[in-house]
């Protein structure tokens, strides 16, 4: 590889990071795939229950909440650290039994896209419903 | 690769595969959702419970509270006991500024040009505000109330010199001591 070729490389390198704005409506992800990452489900608690719990999860990491619906189960919230995350968390009832919780967040400008990251939602999650069904505040 | 070793431009050759390789793709911060150690200190420092003779009692009581402090109500969702308020108040320091000042003094003496220290200043701050009120699970008859605060400071120029979320227990026990009074004006003016 001499000088000239490094150039080239190093022109494909940086143009890569150049493009005209994409119109980004429908994301990245497949449908599919972001559901499931996104997506959990939980027989432990009700509706409010539930929701009463990610509001107590968003809380825990350090988020403020800018809008909760409680019919419509949904809860967008954001925190402001280092960088800017939001979230928007909904709760639906599936079933009679059955409640089912997705989250799904954007850093800036950015999608969060890996599920070890919204793993980590669910693990604190999972403990802020353990706290509800045990009646701690 | 061995070739370009004895040119000098090996150490670039690599950042530059580093970058094809990584793309322009966003990294997510590592344990950007995951649960601080000190969470539960934290949990506590923000939460109270306290006894109230209905929710829309405390409920008004709270907002009074934060109308008090000179917060605007952004959103209430009340079957989720959910109150968020924010408010834009002064960030300025005059210690602050005057170091600024002596140094765009001393800049200017030393005519090295670009004396815009000044600038650089505490300006304003956005203040927003949660907090939820809701029946307490373990006090049947009581209420348990969580504040959260963050706050973002603007310099003089508009750009963002802190982000952050505010941890100071003493806020937090600043704010529920009010809230006890404003609730004891609000049971005793009914």
């Amino acid at each position: 590889m001499n000088r000239t070729a490094l150039t080239i490389f190093a022109l494909l390198a940086l143009g890569g990071c150049a493009t005209t704005t994409p119109l980004d409506i429908s994301g990245a992800g497949t449908q599919l795939e972001a559901r499931q990452i996104q997506t959990r489900q939980y027989d432990t608690l009700d509706k409010p229950m539930t929701m009463r719990s990610v509001v107590a999860t968003l809380q825990d990491l350090g988020f403020t909440i800018d809008q909760a619906d409680a019919d419509l189960g949904t809860i967008t919230a954001t925190r402001y650290h280092v960088y800017t995350m939001r979230m928007t968390v909904t709760v639906v009832q599936r079933g009679d039994e059955r409640v089912s919780v997705r989250a799904n967040a954007r850093i800036g400008e950015d999608a969060v896209t890996d599920a070890a990251t919204y793993q980590d939602f669910f693990v604190a999650l999972d403990k802020a419903m353990f706290l509800t069904l045990n009646r701690v505040d | 690769m061995s070739r370009l070793a004895g040119t000098g431009l090996l150490p670039v050759a690599v950042i530059l595969a580093v970058t094809v390789l990584t793309g322009c793709a966003a990294q997510v911060p590592k344990a950007a959702l995951r649960l601080e150690e000190s969470t539960l200190e934290v949990r506590a420092a923000q939460t109270r419970t306290m006894a109230a003779p209905s929710e829309t009692a405390i409920l008004t009581a709270t907002i009074a509270v934060l109308q008090d402090m000179e917060f605007n109500i952004d959103r209430i969702e009340k079957p989720l006991g959910v109150i968020t308020a924010s408010k834009v108040s002064d960030a300025d320091d005059a210690g602050e500024k005057a170091t600024l000042f002596i140094l765009d003094m001393l800049c200017a003496a030393s005519m090295s040009g670009g004396c815009d220290n000044m600038s650089k200043a505490r300006d304003d701050q956005h203040i927003m505000l949660t907090t939820v009120v809701l029946p307490s699970l373990g006090r049947p008859g009581e209420y348990t109330v969580r504040v959260t605060l963050q706050r973002i400071v603007y310099d003089k120029e508009d750009r963002v010199l802190v982000m952050e979320r505010i941890g100071t227990p003493e806020i937090y026990q600043e704010i529920f001591d009010n809230l006890r009074q404003s609730l004891y004006l609000e049971v005793n003016q009914s």
